[in-house]
């Protein structure tokens, strides 16, 4: 076994380590919140009248056995993990008979469509600017720095709120909520496609222009660092052209910018639940959002599990590239 | 190679500039090792820097020139330094061998883009194979252009620094304080190192800055003594040990240790008071407040070379001594 296997199974076993601990929590917490999903069904029910409470009584006792909820905790986990184990997430509680995976199939591609171009166009973006910056200084570091400062340490649902009420309310250029004309129902033809187009400017600049400003702060402070290093000042000393110099410096300050995107990637689902809420987008964080409010544990559960995935996934693939990218932490880890 | 009038100042954004190179005019032979030797903060690293080319830029040289190679090269404009004049006519070997190499490329990468920066035209292999040649004649393992730097020990990583600098064998070499990392037998591996590279004739010059004198004083040819941004005094490196004439450099050797048993028992004496601030160094002679010898004149004029340009002290007193010398001389 080489070096680079070893490395590889020991990450391999904090991976699932970590995957099965935060399972077990994935299971629990939903179910330590107050209330319980079946009062909230059959309340809703009674609310229509006509149901004698011998009947509520009967309904609620069907409910709790359909959900397992009667089974003590140890065996609804067993149940679960075994579910779990043959891709069945379960059918969700509030919206039966809706399986989970239909419902965050149904989300998945609006959060991906929304984040996914966000993070990559805001992380090259925010990169080649703080390069820039640190590399040409005078005014456009001058600028670019308190501005990127300011926005970056905004929270991002205050801007949003804030784009909201200004290009939406105060001047109403884009629709101020959802992720398509409720006038339509969703179908592959030009008219839906446009009105996609048009609520998605909204929420994609509220997170661009967040993504921007955090990215180039760190690459500005990294790409400072750098150039006063001594190697920069030995490669000049050598006459060594400029543009390769960039390049020395741009790859070691890229570095920690590398674990930046992939964690944005791997938070991506959990990323801007805020953001879909603000602007009522269609996407995981809203239904997240209110699968809470109704107590439905599969839907909470799936969702957290997704991101628990693409987080753990993200942070395994970080680990992996790294050794790549930077010799020293390959030599470190295979103990050369 | 000529150094002439190098005056080089910190520019701070309040206050005084901060005169740390003043005035310094050197000219080293051919085939010789120049060592210049200074305290923390006499200049000697500044000047070094306005030598090598790459003084940064809080660093304003107000004047200087050098002459090299029938080549002549003011300083006061680093924008307008000819590219050729980096490596192949002035090279550095810097202080800091940890951090001079970047550390996620191969030495052979380095190799790579000093040898296309000043032959466009070179196959990258043909670059490996010239540095791979020169690391074989200077018995150095020819595995280290494989190698990253933190593969490298601190010894290692230093030669081979060495090794690059020289690649494209410069007119001079400086260095400054490349040992001050490292242990004992690595010094010395660096330095048999150096005067290989001399002998082999692929550098003609070193400039040597350290101020480790007693190492010093084991290999240069000839020494600088710097204080205060100035030289004090200029001979060969036997003169200044053995015959200093400047009372800074007397007190210099006075206060370095002696391995020479005759000289058992006796005592190592300091310095003194400390350097002057530089943003307001003392008037005159700068060494004035601190010097044994100290006279009127000392504090009100600067004092006069004395000697020949290649063995000289600039000292108020060794003029007196002079002076009463050829009085004497002409009394009997």
């Amino acid at each position: 076994m080489t070096r680079f296997q070893r490395y590889l199974l020991n990450k391999a076993f904090w991976f699932f380590l970590a995957f099965f601990i935060a399972l077990i929590f994935n299971f629990l917490l939903p179910r330590l919140m107050p209330g319980n999903p079946v009062d909230a069904i059959v309340g809703q029910m009674a609310t229509g009248g006509g149901l004698s409470g011998e009947a509520q009584q009967r309904i609620y006792a069907a409910y709790i056995a359909e959900f397992g909820l009667d089974q003590p905790i140890t065996s609804q986990f067993v149940t679960y993990v075994s579910r779990l184990a043959q891709g069945d997430l379960g059918i969700s509680f509030a919206r039966s008979p809706a399986r989970v995976q239909q419902l965050i199939g149904q989300a998945l591609p609006w959060t991906i469509a929304l984040q996914l171009p966000a993070i990559i166009i805001g992380w090259t973006l925010g990169n080649i600017l703080g390069a820039l910056a640190a590399y040409k200084k005078g005014w456009l570091d001058r600028g670019l720095f308190p501005t990127s400062m300011f926005i970056s340490s905004m929270p991002y649902y205050c801007l949003s709120i804030i784009l909201l009420y200004v290009l939406a309310v105060f001047w109403p250029i884009f629709p101020a909520g959802g992720g398509y004309s409720y006038a339509l129902t969703p179908a592959l033809n030009w008219t839906f496609f446009s009105s996609v187009m048009e609520h998605y400017w909204l929420p994609f600049l509220s997170l661009v222009v967040i993504f921007v400003g955090g990215q180039a702060i760190g690459m500005r402070a990294m790409s400072i660092y750098e150039l006063d290093a001594d190697y920069v000042r030995f490669s000049r000393s050598l006459g060594v052209d400029d543009n390769r110099i960039i390049a020395y410096i741009f790859r070691n300050a890229m570095l920690p910018q590398v674990t930046g995107l992939a964690l944005a990637i791997g938070s991506l689902v959990s990323g801007a639940l805020i953001t879909e809420i603000v602007f009522g987008y269609p996407g995981i964080g809203s239904l997240l959002f209110s699968s809470i409010r109704q107590n439905d544990y599969p839907v909470i559960q799936g969702v957290t599990l997704l991101i628990m995935i693409a987080v753990l996934t993200a942070n395994f693939l970080v680990d992996i590239t790294y050794g790549f990218i930077d010799p020293r932490i390959r030599a470190r880890a295979s103990g050369d | 190679m000529i150094v002439k009038n190098v005056k080089a100042y910190y520019v701070s954004g309040s206050g005084p500039d901060v005169k740390a190179v003043d005035n310094v005019s050197l000219s080293i032979l051919e085939g010789e090792i120049f060592g210049i030797v200074g305290e923390s903060g006499c200049g000697k690293s500044t000047l070094a820097s306005v030598m090598s080319l790459t003084a940064g830029r809080t660093l304003k040289v107000k004047d200087g020139e050098i002459i090299l190679n029938g080549q002549s090269l003011p300083l006061t404009d680093r924008s307008r330094v000819p590219k050729e004049w980096h490596g192949t006519m002035v090279a550095l070997l810097p202080q800091r061998a940890m951090n001079s190499l970047n550390p996620t490329a191969r030495v052979r990468d380095l190799v790579i883009d000093v040898m296309h920066a000043h032959h466009p035209e070179i196959r990258p292999a043909d670059a490996v194979e010239r540095a791979r040649e020169r690391l074989e004649q200077l018995g150095l393992p020819v595995r280290v252009l494989e190698s990253y730097p933190h593969q490298l020990s601190g010894g290692m990583r230093q030669r081979v620094i060495a090794v690059i600098s020289t690649l494209l064998n410069p007119h001079v070499l400086i260095a400054d304080e490349p040992t001050s990392a490292l242990d004992v037998s690595s010094q010395r591996q660096l330095i048999v190192l150096l005067q290989q590279l001399l002998e082999h004739q692929f550098i003609s010059r070193i400039v040597y800055i350290t101020h480790d004198l007693p190492m010093l004083s084991n290999f240069a040819d000839r020494i600088a003594v710097m204080y205060a941004g100035k030289i004090a005094e200029i001979g060969p490196t036997v003169e200044i040990v053995g015959r200093p004439k400047h009372p800074y450099t007397q007190a210099l050797i006075g206060s370095t240790l002696d391995l020479d048993p005759r000289l058992r028992g006796s005592q190592v004496k300091g310095i003194p008071g400390a350097p002057p601030d530089l943003r307001y160094p003392p008037g005159g002679c700068r060494f004035h407040p601190r010097c044994p010898h100290v006279m009127n004149i000392c504090s009100i004029e600067e004092p006069p070379a004395i000697g020949t340009e290649e063995r000289f002290a600039a000292c108020w007193w060794v003029k007196d001594q002079v002076d009463k010398l050829s009085v004497e001389g002409a009394a009997s």
